[in-house]
């Protein structure tokens, strides 16, 4: 049965409790201290280390977030797959309450912290975790302004992630479509791995409870029916759709339908995983001249039509730690060495379809090579882009309305996008 | 700050909250609240200030809801260690309860029964009784997991004043979710607890599993937020349906589940549709195609973290259903930037999918990891490419791969293949050429680890025809012996110079004199041993010297180490849980001292109907030590399982496979979280319905299997019995010993006759009125060997032996009979059977 947690902590990265909430009083702040520090003994780069790890009878699961570590104990049984989950949520959350989450907002606002995990679990079980309806009854300014809460109101309403009465000036709708494309080449130039990861991502600023109702193209409504459609139809892999769709409508008539939630959300996402061509493809070159120098020559094309155009690519090359000396040419864009990140920054701040550009680079190495030679990490080629207007799957958004009984005029702005996402072409 | 500046400022804060305590001055509350502030400061970064507990509680009387929070996290924070001062915060605290404004009603019922200080119980029942029923939502939500806080500190006031009885109700009908959410948990929690000492507590238990309730929760789930989801489905997951078109329905209706953006979400989803169609072979394959495109998308987004947990989940599934992601391989490849505890996961996921149409590309994909990335993860690459190999018939190309490891000349790489190639040639003798070859040029300077020195030792020795260099290489190591850390080298060093000996004696034979003095002057007994006894087969005669060291080798066809696929089971029947990313069922790992009362048994489902004693006996530790009280210990645990078999000396194997079928065919597996639901059922229904259509299933199972109890197909002549047999122990296991299974029996209890099975000593009486007597019994499995004997038999002739195994969530016996004239055991089965079917009927 799906276990109670302990307690969360929120520790520093020396493992130091900064602020912890005790649900069940099983686990004491001072062995969970022991445990991190036990843990950060063990390992180099504890970020390196399995996030559920069992110590004396008891499961601490943790993330890293900035210089924080949200961590959680249990004695029990409990669901790794929830609890990790959890932690992230009380990540999100905190971000909303406090911009960003790390060491010195904790400190500013442990009292809000308190409350927060107050409300976010009850005796070790997971109660209200979105920011928006925690914030109707815990205020950050609740110092200085008269208190006006209400208990969560979203539990007795139909609709948990809308509240009512939210009011608009100007009621518009900004729909982006997002796909990221991930590419693994190995390092004989081989495609062994790609795919696309899509989302529907809404940012809504409507006045009350809007019905919004969206179509897309037939085909990848076809494909998320699950019905087979022979030919090149695109294999949607895996759509998920946030919560406010009605699935049951989707699957009656298609049609995607929901009340949306207030700002930004992820509306739906799916997956793609038929061969993808890369979109930009990245050759290099390596002459190494003993300790010496080492020289690159590499390549990029553009594998895309020649009407859309990919913005700020930035490839990154990695050379060796430590390469000094640098002397670039390119044929577009400009390189800059970045010895920090053990890499060449190559940006080109356009690039059209159908093209090839070129970048031409010599490395000094020391003569001498450091005592112990670690092993080379060998990190592989990767690619930044952003191509507008583009889409790999050929989704498209055929309308996107919104009825309000207020009757009012509601702007729908529709984006496509495709970028890189882990993006990786291996080195010989 | 040192002691006695701290110590001043406490004095000051004191004296600043006395004098706001009573006042009313305008302003004085945005002055409490920096006091309250500085104070709860103190107390996060681990000052004790207690000593203001009296200063604190005396300025709680405030509208402000902020301070009131923060009084109450301090009064929750000192009040165990404090209980006197504790009852000061009572008085507060239950006005609270009684605000208008629901928020602080349910801050205050929250706070107090955080408390957790037993002798204050008395005045928590009042404010939660009325929390229960309270207007509000949120208050109503607080309350009933305040009855679960409550349990914890006094279990008898929480079900004495009826609690339980009051969530289930609104478990059934209340209208806010949350409440219904937070009143299953506290329900689940509080009688499975209770459930280990009162049979009532686990039939209450089990009623939460009744169609009604499963429906309920089921016809609102959208309504839940998603931790409540994941806690219904985790109930769902429990259920048994009652047919197969309601689990269609249950399906069809959670089906977009696996849709949901929230992972927890997805994977009890999952666990909810593998264990509803546990018993249709044809639907769980189904389910396992279906849930693949969800579970590939989780690793694949999202939090490495989640990746971790997800992929613990795909390696348990794909040990059982290894083909499912043959296809989806690529998924498993690392990214760069994955964290090495995803990578160790994946890597392990490429192995367990490798099969004869994939392994080439998984292996170059291993291959570069080989080359790649850091040590850990290269050197789990190469053991990932091992362990294809040895999963494979046809692998010469893997086998290349290695030894092009060989050739990349890094130590850590050249000592893992080296361990690797040791292991194929031990599978597959065949490419020894192969491998001597390239093992032959490494360089035995350039091999550090013992376990890759030992590696290549005993290669030099078992090959030493192959490889030309061989004594010379291995002289070079008996030179170096002193500098050689590891015995396990050195043990290896002298067996593989031996075998050497054996294989080309006039280059070795110096060589052996020089390991074998070393050896006896070795400081490890093992080692020092091992030289002693080599030198004296030596003496005593080279050949069988030989016999000993170097005899003909059978290829290793499985190397251990494999988990049993028992504790498997186990760990799937908790999927989604520790379990499945410690790889251990939760027995093992949970702390069982703090497991009460504390803790939540995951599946009290083996031991439902007729619960025979106080005490977690579903736990498999405590069935095996009980198995083991019994007379005969040396049964499988499968034994115990309801499937007849004609043959004693059955060969475990293919009694697995079958035993294996009709579970998975047909039958809930027990003990599986999903039995208890189908007594639960069962219960109700009048005796005679119950023995016709419980038992029909699983008569229909051993029909198809063409297993059914003929016994009771021809009716025999009754037999007359001893009413007195004597036998003791001893004759007994060695009868029992001696002779086969003559006939096997089953039969079903009926549901009101397991009522009164809650303990073997109930049959064990009523079979003594019916001539068979008992030897042993046990508990969880309710276990039996009986006795009986031909009434006009001489001594020790005439007897029938009897095992006899109830399950309980079930009420299927299944016995075992064996008699010393075996043609007089369908008589016996008869007369056993009719004894059975009195039981319970008196």
């Amino acid at each position: 049965m799906t276990g109670a947690a302990s307690a969360v902590f929120l520790l520093d990265m020396k493992g130091r409790v900064l602020v912890w909430r005790d649900y069940r009083g099983d686990v004491s702040s001072a062995q969970a201290e022991r445990f991190f520090s036990k843990l950060m003994d063990g390992e180099t780069d504890p970020s390196s280390h399995e996030p559920v790890v069992y110590d004396d009878g008891v499961t601490y699961l943790f993330i890293q977030y900035n210089n924080v570590y949200v961590m959680t104990a249990s004695r029990q049984n409990c669901n790794a797959a929830s609890l990790l989950l959890f932690l992230h949520r009380v990540v999100d959350v905190f971000k909303h309450y406090f911009e960003e989450l790390e060491e010195e907002s904790l400190r500013d606002n442990f009292v809000v912290v308190y409350e927060l995990l107050d409300e976010m679990m009850d005796f070790g079980y997971p109660q209200y975790t979105e920011a928006k309806i925690l914030s109707e009854f815990i205020k950050t300014d609740a110092y200085k302004i008269e208190m006006t809460t209400r208990p969560p109101m979203a539990v007795t309403n139909a609709v948990s992630w809308r509240m009512e009465g939210i009011k608009y000036k100007k009621n518009e709708v900004f729909l982006d479509v997002v796909e990221s494309v991930n590419i693994l080449v190995n390092s004989n130039s081989q495609l062994v791995r790609s795919d696309v990861v899509g989302a529907l991502k809404m940012r809504t600023y409507l006045s009350g409870m809007p019905e919004c109702k969206l179509g897309l193209n037939d085909r990848v409504l076809l494909e998320a029916q699950g019905r087979a459609t022979k030919g090149k139809a695109i294999d949607l892999d895996d759509i998920k759709f946030h919560q406010c769709v009605r699935l049951a409508r989707f699957e009656n008539d298609r049609t995607i339908s929901f009340i949306p939630p207030d700002g930004a959300f992820d509306l739906m996402t799916y997956r793609l995983s038929t061969q993808v061509r890369p979109l930009i493809w990245v050759e290099a070159q390596v002459e190494r001249h003993s300790r010496s120098r080492v020289e690159y020559m590499v390549k990029a094309r553009s594998q895309f039509k020649e009407r859309s155009t990919a913005t700020n690519v930035e490839i990154e090359l990695p050379v060796p730690s430590d390469a000094t000396t640098p002397a670039v040419r390119t044929s577009m864009g400009s390189a800059v060495y970045a010895p920090e990140r053990e890499a060449l920054l190559w940006k080109i701040k356009s690039f059209p379809g159908g093209k090839e550009y070129m970048l031409r680079a010599k490395f000094g190495l020391p003569s001498i090579a450091a005592e112990e030679t670690l092993p080379e990490k060998r990190p592989p080629i990767r690619v930044k882009f952003e191509i507008p207007y583009f889409t790999v799957s050929g989704i498209q958004v055929r309308y996107l309305k919104i009825i309000e009984k207020s009757g009012y005029q509601a702007l729908p702005w529709v984006r496509y996008i495709t970028m890189a996402g882990e993006y990786e072409l291996r080195m010989i | 700050m040192n002691a006695d500046n701290r110590k001043g400022e406490l004095a000051e804060l004191k004296g600043q909250l006395r004098q706001l305590a009573g006042s009313r001055a305008p302003g004085v509350e945005d002055l409490k609240r920096e006091l309250y502030k500085k104070v709860i400061s103190y107390l996060t970064v681990g000052i004790d200030v207690s000593s203001l507990f009296s200063e604190m509680v005396m300025c709680s009387a405030t509208s402000d809801l902020v301070l009131k929070k923060m009084c109450y996290l301090y009064v929750g924070n000192y009040a165990r260690g404090y209980p006197e001062l504790a009852l000061l915060t009572i008085n507060f605290l239950q006005k609270d309860c009684q605000d208008d404004d629901p928020m602080i009603r349910g801050l205050a019922l929250r706070s107090l029964c955080s408390l957790r200080v037993k002798n204050l119980v008395e005045y928590l029942v009042g404010p939660l009784q009325r929390g229960l029923k309270d207007s509000n939502g949120y208050v109503r939500s607080v309350a009933a997991i305040g009855v679960l806080k409550l349990y914890h500190i006094a279990p008898s006031s929480c079900t004495d004043n009826d609690f339980p009885v009051t969530l289930k109700a609104l478990l059934l009908h209340d209208s806010d979710p949350q409440v219904v959410a937070n009143c299953l948990c506290s329900l689940l929690e509080i009688l499975s607890i209770e459930g280990n000492v009162s049979e009532a507590a686990l039939r209450e238990k089990e009623s939460l599993l009744h169609r009604n309730v499963i429906l309920s929760l089921l016809n609102r789930f959208k309504e839940f937020s998603e931790w409540a989801q994941c806690l219904v489905l985790e109930v769902v997951s429990k259920y048994v349906p009652e047919d197969a078109q309601e689990t269609h329905d249950m399906m069809d209706v959670l089906d977009d589940r696996l849709q949901h953006a929230n992972s927890a979400v997805v994977l009890a989803t999952i666990k909810v549709f593998l264990h509803l169609t546990m018993s249709m072979a044809d639907v769980h394959q189904k389910v396992y195609e279906r849930i693949k495109a969800p579970l590939l998308t989780l690793v694949s987004s999202g939090s490495a973290e989640q990746s971790y947990a997800v992929l613990s989940h795909l390696h348990l599934l794909v040990m059982r259903a290894p083909m499912l992601f043959a296809s989806d391989y690529k998924h498993f490849y690392c990214r760069y930037s994955d964290p090495s505890y995803v990578k160790k996961l994946k890597l392990e996921m490429l192995t367990a999918v490798a099969n004869e149409s994939n392994t080439y590309e998984i292996v170059t994909e291993l291959s570069e990891y080989a080359a790649n990335v850091d040590v850990a993860i290269a050197r789990e690459s190469i053991r990932a490419v091992g362990k294809i190999a040895l999963q494979q018939y046809d692998v010469n190309a893997i086998v290349d791969r290695l030894l092009q490891f060989l050739e990349m000349e890094k130590d850590y790489v050249t000592a893992e293949t080296l361990v690797l190639v040791k292991d194929l040639l031990r599978k597959y003798p065949q490419w020894s050429h192969d491998c001597i070859a390239v093992v032959g040029n490494v360089s035995s300077k350039s091999v550090t680890e013992p376990k890759a020195k030992a590696a290549l030792v005993w290669m030099l020795g078992e090959y030493a025809y192959d490889m030309s260099d061989a004594p010379y290489v291995l002289e070079g190591f008996v030179q170096s012996w002193a500098e050689e850390d590891f015995a396990e080298v050195r043990l290896e060093l002298l067996t593989a110079v031996a075998k050497c000996f054996f294989k080309r004696p006039p280059e070795t034979v110096q060589i052996l004199g020089a390991a074998l003095s070393f050896g006896f002057a070795d400081a490890n007994q093992d080692v020092h041993d091992r030289a002693l006894l080599y030198y004296r087969l030596l003496q005593h005669s080279v050949e069988v010297a030989e016999r000993v060291i170097n005899p003909p080798k059978q290829a290793v066809s499985v190397f251990a180490g494999d988990q049993s696929s028992e504790i498997k089971d186990r760990i799937f029947d908790e999927f989604n849980s520790l379990a499945v990313v410690y790889r251990q069922p939760s027995y093992m790992f949970l702390d069982k001292d703090q497991r009460s009362p504390f803790a939540f048994s995951e599946d009290t489902g083996s031991s439902i109907i007729g619960p025979q004693s106080p005490g977690r006996e579903d736990l498999p530790s405590d069935i095996d030590a009980r198995d083991n009280d019994l007379l005969l210990s040396a049964h499988e645990k499968e034994d115990s399982r309801a499937v007849s078999n004609g043959s004693h000396g059955y060969s475990s194997s293919k009694f697995h496979t079958l035993q294996e079928f009709t579970d998975s065919a047909f039958a809930p597996r027990s003990p599986s979280p999903t039995q208890p639901i189908r007594n639960a059922r069962a219960t109700p229904l009048p005796p005679a319905a119950v023995s016709s259509t419980a038992a029909s299933p699983l008569l229909a199972v051993d029909d198809l299997l063409g297993l059914g109890p003929s016994a009771s197909a021809e009716p025999f002549p009754p037999l007359k019995l001893n009413p007195k047999p004597v036998l003791d122990p001893a004759s007994f296991k060695r009868k029992w010993g001696q002779l086969t299974v003559a006939l096997t029996l089953e039969y079903t209890f009926p549901a009101q006759a397991m009522v009164g099975l809650t303990g073997p000593q109930p049959l064990v009486r009523h079979m003594q009125t019916n001539s068979v007597q008992c030897m042993a019994s046990g508990n969880a499995p309710l276990k039996f060997f009986f006795f009986a004997q031909l009434a006009d038999a001489p001594a020790n002739t005439g007897f029938f032996l009897v095992e006899l195994v109830v399950t309980t969530s079930s009420g299927l016996a299944s016995a075992k009979i064996k008699a010393d004239d075996s043609s007089l055991a369908p008589a016996f089965a008869d007369s056993l059977q009719s004894a059975l079917s009195k039981f319970g009927s008196l």
